[in-house]
């Protein structure tokens, strides 16, 4: 699952906290030697320097010691959150959290109230962040919520998502791989069509005897580009539709490899999934990495990660 | 122990203030040869006086290591000295201490202290897209196993403005907040910076409305309370009291200083409305043997007008809680009975990256100096500098005085 927002990488040594938030606990740290609280995570205790502490869970029930209430987001990628209540909390055991509160109306907000942990699911994986809430209201969980639950579908059930809603957007870089595309033969007509047409007429391509004893592959192969550009011939069936946008920019690829060879007469077919979806002053960025195989062959002949700009 | 005041700003050039896009691109090496010569000049020095070389690692153009050994050879000087300062905001009066006590222990006699603070021109192949990319998290690591990191930019915890009104917010709860106060910190300055020909806000005055009616970025920091950055870059000649008596100019003798690092993000502060240069400041005086009351101007490090703030009542100019009660009562411009930041500060002068330090520096130097041309003070001896990096996570204090 990949967000637009940054997400916590676990280190060996905050493991046990961010595992904690997943089943909706805090543990934090301390001493055995000096007692001593710690938070964020370490090795060592910032009172004494002991190297010997140990996670102990906790109820969560602190203060607010400071907030701001953000009117420009810090980064766009945080505008479904206006105004983002940035806040530091400090536990009854003295740590400080930096985190945000949830559910609190602006006008109720004060230093020094009374908060207590929401565990906030923010993946379908269970991803959870600790944010913080009045103890007036119910905290504890809050459900992970799909973005794309609520989006309109066209009529070839491709969920609509509108290139303004970055939540929505974020939500399609799942890793996931589409269905495989109708297949498609490559036989030598259309290797020597594309031999004519790119002026690459290298025998490997273009000549079946003289391959048939000097190539490794014992047949001529299609060119990786021939491959490449087959791509167009494959409808593979993106589970989305990107709207809302004024142009649409093929802007290259990150990524051209041909892995294994396409001999002549394969039948090819491809598949794509979303690997990156990014924002920049360009505008937003979809990076889709699109894989063509020989019918059958777990190698992929082509893999391309494409990348395509809307604004 | 401390200083005995052997040492002593000589000489200082700063590029004037300008728009990124359109001030010239130079490389740093470029940027620290053209300062070093024109703050040698100013100073009356020779390149062969040199022997020592402070400078900044981080966002250095042509290196990421072994940055003085790469220009001092690039200037063409060997040094007895040399250090590099990753301080941010509190780099410049950082550099200076350094250069002045290294100055005392023997070690040099002239030390150049320079931040660069142009664009470097772009390679052939050089994409612009990675400095916005660079620039998106503000002083964030996004390193793999950096706290913040991990317990800050998850949630939004990122760049400058939010910490700084996170302070602000708390020092409210505690002691009242009067935005009117908060903004004729910006406004005194811009008065200031009327009188200063490379301000990049000459020729805009401004009024506490204005301040007010301008746009909220972050509760209760308005945009006019916010430094602007520009392109720029200074340097600084320190030297030995007996090379100093060959330079053009009074000298500035560097006769205390303090230095504080308390934490990276303000969240783990002790008190978060209790600022590093509180600790700074009380050695930089007892140094010198000055109080707060002997000081004739105050160049205070002015990120933000909360940073000014917290700055006045930490280093002992006002009682803790009594800050916007002062403000109101004093004319802080250079016409007023506490001036401060006579060049306009930061928010009005322009705030160079790491360089906009030395605007505070450069300008205590000038007004010692009996250079600060429209705007100079009269007897104007004793001078507070303050430096200030990261989320107030960092400062320095420097008292310097004329000779």
């Amino acid at each position: 699952m990949a967000t637009l927002k940054p997400m916590p990488v676990a280190t060996k040594i905050s493991a046990p906290f961010w595992q904690a938030l997943k089943e909706n606990q805090l543990k934090i740290q301390q001493c055995n030697s000096c007692d001593g609280w710690v938070f964020y995570p370490r090795n060592h205790c910032t009172h004494c320097f002991a190297h010997d502490l140990q996670w102990k869970q906790i109820s969560g029930e602190g203060v607010l010691y400071s907030y701001t209430l953000t009117r420009i987001p810090t980064m766009p990628e945080f505008s479904d959150e206006m105004p983002q209540a940035l806040a530091v909390v400090e536990l009854a055991q003295g740590v400080r959290i930096n985190t945000t509160l949830i559910d609190v109306a602006e006008q109720d907000i004060t230093i020094g109230m009374a908060v207590k942990p929401v565990f906030d699911k923010v993946s379908i994986d269970g991803e959870t962040l600790l944010r913080f809430t009045s103890t007036e209201n119910v905290g504890g969980v809050r459900d992970y919520i799909d973005p794309l639950k609520d989006l309109t579908r066209n009529d070839q059930g491709q969920v609509q998502v509108p290139v303004s809603n970055l939540t929505a957007l974020s939500a399609l870089a799942d890793n996931k791989f589409t269905d495989w595309s109708n297949q498609i033969v490559v036989d030598q007509a259309l290797i020597n069509a594309f031999a004519e047409l790119s002026g690459d007429d290298y025998w490997l391509h273009t000549d079946p005897e003289r391959a048939k004893k000097e190539s490794p592959f014992k047949t001529t192969i299609a060119h990786g580009s021939l491959v490449q550009v087959l791509q167009s011939r494959l409808t593979i069936a993106l589970p989305f539709e990107i709207i809302g946008f004024k142009t649409m920019v093929n802007y290259g690829s990150n990524r051209l490899r041909f892995p294994a060879p396409v001999p002549a007469g394969s039948t090819i077919y491809g598949r794509s999934k979303v690997q990156d979806i990014s924002v920049s002053h360009k505008g937003v960025q979809l990076t889709l990495e699109v894989h063509i195989h020989v019918v059958g062959s777990d190698k992929p002949s082509v893999i391309n990660d494409l990348v395509i700009l809307y604004r | 122990m401390g200083l005995s005041g052997n040492a002593a700003i000589v000489g200082a050039a700063q590029y004037k203030p300008e728009k990124y896009q359109t001030a010239p691109q130079m490389f740093h090496l470029e940027q620290v040869a053209d300062l070093a010569h024109k703050a040698l000049l100013d100073a009356g020095l020779h390149k062969d006086d040199l022997d020592g070389l402070v400078i900044n690692g981080p966002h250095f153009h042509e290196a990421s290591v072994f940055v003085p050994a790469m220009a001092a050879e690039y200037l063409g000087i060997e040094v007895n000295f040399a250090e590099v300062v990753d301080l941010g905001g509190c780099t410049a009066v950082a550099q200076i201490w350094r250069a002045a006590a290294a100055i005392e222990m023997g070690l040099c006699q002239a030390v150049l202290c320079v931040i660069p603070a142009r664009m470097a021109p772009l390679g052939p192949d050089e994409d612009p897209a990675w400095m916005a990319q660079a620039m998106r998290f503000g002083g964030h690591s996004t390193a793999y196993g950096a706290p913040e990191a991990e317990f800050d930019l998850p949630y939004g915890h990122m760049g400058q403005n939010t910490g700084y009104a996170m302070i602000a917010q708390r020092y409210a709860a505690q002691y009242g907040y009067d935005k009117s106060a908060m903004a004729k910190i910006a406004v005194d300055q811009r008065f200031n910076a009327q009188y200063h020909k490379d301000a990049i806000f000459r020729g805009k005055e401004l009024t506490v409305e204005e301040v007010l009616a301008s746009k909220l970025v972050a509760d209760p920091l308005h945009v006019l309370e916010i430094v602007m950055p520009v392109a720029g870059g200074a340097a600084v000649i320190v030297a030995s009291k007996e090379l100093a008596a060959r330079a053009k100019k009074r000298p500035a003798f560097v006769t205390g200083f303090g230095e504080r690092l308390s934490f990276k993000s303000p969240s783990y502060a002790k008190d978060m409305t209790v600022t590093p240069v509180a600790e700074a400041a009380k050695r930089a005086f007892a140094m010198a043997g000055l109080t707060p009351q002997d000081i004739h101007a105050a160049q205070i490090y002015d990120c933000y007008t909360i940073t000014v703030l917290l700055s006045l009542e930490d280093a002992g100019f006002v009682p803790k809680g009594e800050g916007q009660r002062f403000i109101k009562e004093h004319n802080l411009t250079w016409k007023g009975d506490f001036p401060l930041n006579t060049h306009g500060g930061q928010l009005s002068f322009g705030q160079a990256a790491a360089a906009g330090g030395f605007s505070q520096v450069i300008e205590a130097f000038d007004q010692i100096s009996n250079s600060a041309e429209g705007r100079q003070l009269k007897g104007c001896d004793n001078i507070f500098v303050s430096g200030t990096g990261g989320v107030m996570s960092e400062q320095g204090a420097l008292i310097l005085q004329g000779g």
